[in-house]
């Protein structure tokens, strides 16, 4: 993935989290993924298009995306309902957002798809031939990874 | 970049650690006999082998330790583990040596003593099974495991539990050997460590095997027919410049200089004219208007914009690409926005800058040729076919697996006649290569 994506996505994440969750958030350490892995139960994808094909996928688990859905919302939710769901969308949405808008300042061209959430157990995604740009994120109501797997058009 | 940025980039300096693999070699141990047995040691708690003899008796010790020895300044208890484990030992006459394996727990150095020290092996730890009661002559709790390597089976010991301080049997003879006799007696441990000095053939290329093990342990450098050429000059050259009792590299800085040669010229700056001349009049001419380049491994990215001014010079007109990567996020994260001072980069690349805020920096033409990634090579690579492929000193810096792995995909990539330059002291492998570059510039072109 080239180096002048990288910074967007990591300190949009970062600010984003930080001002909806008005919590202390933690970045882990970057690292890269090529094979498939397993989603905790709550992943929300936004389609990446322009420039470049690719996609940014937010994985957390399911008691991790209540609590943050609660802080977000400012109230108790106890189930995956679509209040739920429409709150993790709007964050994934916020993200990556914020970070192509820092990219197009950049000069690049970028174009976002509607955010999509999957939840289940036992998921697993597999991107075959793109490698994956992990950035995870500690926040007080649990671990929440940013996979962000980008590549140029040939 | 802003700080918060930077901090996060410090913090993903590492990400190669985390891949995965399956079934791979994590776990190498050093493997010796003891009573015509196989034993085998965590690699990462043996500090050096080495010959030895006409320890320093040390009266009133238990009866496995066998004396003190004075390790280049260093008084070292020594340990017959054969009479530790109440294995039968051949006694040997006073002055023949001993082969020793010289562990480290903790801050101490120990020296052991087993019949024979065979080889280093690489296992995967998964396969590493747990002791059986009824196994072997040693009390199980020294046991870490048993494994099974090309038909032999290892019993590794556990060298914590063996020699920790809270043990009991080595705990009450082990602190007072670090007292008053060892230290009274070794000036005589002094004198007697210059016999050894001379170790015998075999030991001879027990350490070349060290020095192959511990250059991969500290620096990841794998030892393959890529630089076996260079690796036994050195090992030539390294036995003339460090005492006989002191080859082994025992620490990184050690590892460090003993690749001291081995990287190109150029390399960490950029490249000097002749250097630049050298590697693209090796190159072969391209007849298309595009020219694709993958520079794998391009660290700072240094080399990338040397070879792409050279590119420029050389195909004013073509219409230059060049993907580089590296699996080092602080380094590769600098090399988009690299800034010069004019007085310390060669001439020839003036008339390529322009002077921005902080200094100068490549041209516009130059910087939108290349592709900065941060990548590892061993996932897939996505590079469209390439006419040239710049990876000096990188391929050296894989385990044997993952060398023959990226060649595997050097020759997909390369186009027919497309070339490969590699470091000064690398050689390519494969056949169907022919090189073509004299002296420095390692420039392979392909043939089939």
């Amino acid at each position: 993935m080239r180096v002048e994506y990288i910074n967007p996505f990591v300190e949009s994440a970062f600010n984003v989290m930080k001002e909806v969750l008005q919590a202390d958030v933690k970045r882990g350490e970057l690292y890269l993924k090529s094979t498939s892995m397993p989603v905790m139960g709550v992943a929300a994808i936004v389609g990446l298009a322009g420039d470049v094909e690719g996609r940014v996928l937010f994985d957390m688990d399911k008691p991790t995306a209540l609590k943050i859905a609660s802080a977000m919302n400012g109230e108790d939710i106890t189930s995956m309902d679509d209040l739920a769901k429409a709150t993790i969308t709007e964050l994934a949405n916020m993200i990556t957002a914020q970070a192509v808008t820092k990219l197009h300042e950049l000069g690049f061209r970028f174009d976002l798809t509607p955010p999509a959430i999957f939840t289940g157990d036992n998921m697993e995604v597999s991107n075959q031939d793109v490698e994956a740009l992990i950035v995870p994120m500690e926040t007080p109501q649990g671990k929440v990874e940013i996979n962000v797997a980008i590549r140029e058009r040939a | 970049m802003s700080a918060q940025a930077a901090d996060t980039l410090e913090a993903g300096k590492r990400p190669d650690e985390k891949k995965e693999r399956a079934d791979k070699i994590d776990f190498k141990m050093v493997t010796f006999s003891l009573a015509g047995k196989e034993y085998g040691i965590d690699i990462m708690n043996v500090k050096e082998i080495a010959n030895a003899g006409r320890f320093t008796y040390v009266p009133n010790a238990a009866p496995f330790v066998r004396g003190v020895y004075n390790l280049r300044g260093d008084i070292i208890s020594i340990i017959d583990l054969r009479t530790m484990f109440h294995l039968p030992a051949e006694r040997k006459d006073d002055d023949s040596l001993e082969s020793l394996l010289i562990l480290r727990v903790d801050d101490h150095a120990f020296g052991v003593i087993v019949d024979n020290i065979d080889k280093v092996v690489g296992v995967s730890s998964a396969g590493i099974q747990p002791p059986h009661p009824i196994f072997g002559d040693i009390n199980v709790k020294y046991i870490k495991g048993i494994i099974e390597n090309q038909g032999k089976l290892y019993i590794i010991l556990n060298v914590e539990k063996l020699f920790a301080p809270k043990d009991e049997e080595p705990e009450q003879e082990m602190p007072g050997l670090r007292r008053g006799p060892a230290r009274r007696e070794a000036p005589e441990a002094a004198a007697v460590s210059q016999a050894p000095a001379s170790a015998p053939g075999p030991a001879a290329d027990v350490n070349a095997e060290f020095i192959r093990e511990t250059l991969f342990a500290f620096r990841r450098f794998g030892v393959s027919a890529v630089n076996e050429e260079w690796f036994r000059a050195r090992y030539a050259e390294w036995k003339g410049i460090r005492k006989p009792t002191d080859l082994q590299l025992r620490e990184q800085a050690d590892a460090d200089a003993y690749l001291e040669t081995f990287y190109s010229r150029c390399t960490g700056e950029l490249w000097s004219e002749d250097y630049a001349d050298a590697v693209v009049s090796a190159l072969p001419k391209v007849e298309s208007r595009s020219i694709n380049v993958w520079n794998p491994g391009c660290g700072k990215g240094y080399e990338t914009y040397s070879l792409a001014v050279a590119l420029r010079r050389a195909y004013p007109e073509a219409r230059i690409k060049i993907w580089a990567n590296d699996s080092d996020l602080l380094a590769i994260s600098m090399a988009p926005n690299m800034v010069f001072t004019p007085e310390n980069v060669p001439e020839h690349y003036v008339d390529h800058m322009v002077k921005g805020r902080n200094g100068y920096t490549f041209n516009q033409a130059i910087r939108e040729s290349i592709f900065f990634e941060f990548h590892d090579v061993m996932n897939s690579n996505p590079v469209p076919p390439v006419d040239f492929i710049l990876c000096r000193d990188t391929v050296s810096f894989l385990s044997a697996a993952d060398q023959g792995k990226l060649f595997g995909d050097f020759c997909e990539k390369a186009k027919q006649g497309g070339a490969v330059v590699l470091g000064t002291n690398e050689r390519m492998p494969l056949e169907g290569w022919r090189r073509v570059g004299e002296g420095p510039a390692a420039v392979y072109v392909r043939t089939a």
